[in-house]
């Protein structure tokens, strides 16, 4: 699937949606908690450089 | 009639053929020719009263030799080299030729893992993995978002980027009716809140 989603509109759409920022967290958690093979696609996905994947699925554990 | 079949032998030795002739009889292009008798490696032996060039049999083999050589690849220069010697140094030739192909092949299998591994890393952008439309509710429900608000989500999906939400709704393992449906309601949703 091809796209041009940043990792800021993705951060944006969740915003504009009334997520805040500890349920942002809470989701990340969640997506690392349980799927962490999708989690790390879905960051790969957003074209999320490489070692910056690596820092948010620490923080999201 | 002695003499007729005479002239006739001496015709049939003598036997020459005009470039296009033997460019034809070859496949070749005339300028082809041009160009080999230019780098001396393949000379008419004769030239017709008008000045044309005329080939003659010697060099109708030496053309066909040239062919067979051509089709190993070596470079022009050294084809004129192997026809100028005996065996020894066209052995030497021809065995480094084989080796530079062998370079070659190994060039194009690298060139190819790095193809492959290129590929790999692009379709690694396709966002396929084992995410479900249920698995991604439930950590939206996790995250504590509600209904409105995934619908909400959905709507600013689609007011930026509509192609990259069909493909995205579809990626999760939904129909192509639900998805349609899901976006039909993101865009009411919008026309509304404007």
């Amino acid at each position: 699937m091809q796209h041009q989603l940043t990792k800021e509109d993705w951060i944006d759409m969740f915003r504009q949606s009334g997520m805040t920022e500890d349920q942002m967290k809470k989701w990340h958690h969640t997506f690392e908690k349980n799927h962490p093979e999708g989690h790390k696609a879905f960051l790969s996905w957003l074209r999320i450089p490489p070692e910056e994947i690596v820092e948010i699925r620490d923080n999201s554990k | 009639m002695a003499a007729a079949s005479a002239a006739a032998t001496i015709s049939k030795q003598m036997k020459t053929y005009s470039i296009s002739q033997l460019a034809g009889l070859f496949g070749l292009s005339r300028s082809t020719l041009l160009y080999y008798d230019r780098i001396g490696l393949l000379i008419p032996s004769d030239r017709s009263k008008a000045g044309y060039r005329l080939y003659t049999q010697r060099d109708h083999d030496r053309l066909g030799q040239i062919c067979t050589f051509r089709n190993t690849g070596v470079a022009l220069a050294e084809i004129k080299k192997m026809l100028a010697s005996d065996n020894t140094p066209s052995e030497k030739i021809l065995e480094n030729r084989l080796l530079e192909i062998g370079q070659q092949i190994a060039n194009l299998k690298s060139q190819q893992q790095v193809i492959i591994r290129l590929l790999k890393e692009m379709t690694r952008d396709v966002y396929g993995p084992a995410i479900d439309k249920q698995m991604w509710v439930k950590m939206f429900q996790a995250a504590g978002m509600d209904e409105p608000a995934m619908m909400k989500w959905h709507a600013e999906f689609e007011s930026r980027s509509p192609d990259a939400h069909h493909d995205f709704l579809i990626s999760l393992g939904i129909s192509q009716i639900e998805a349609e449906d899901i976006r039909c309601r993101s865009r009411r949703l919008l026309n509304k809140s404007r």
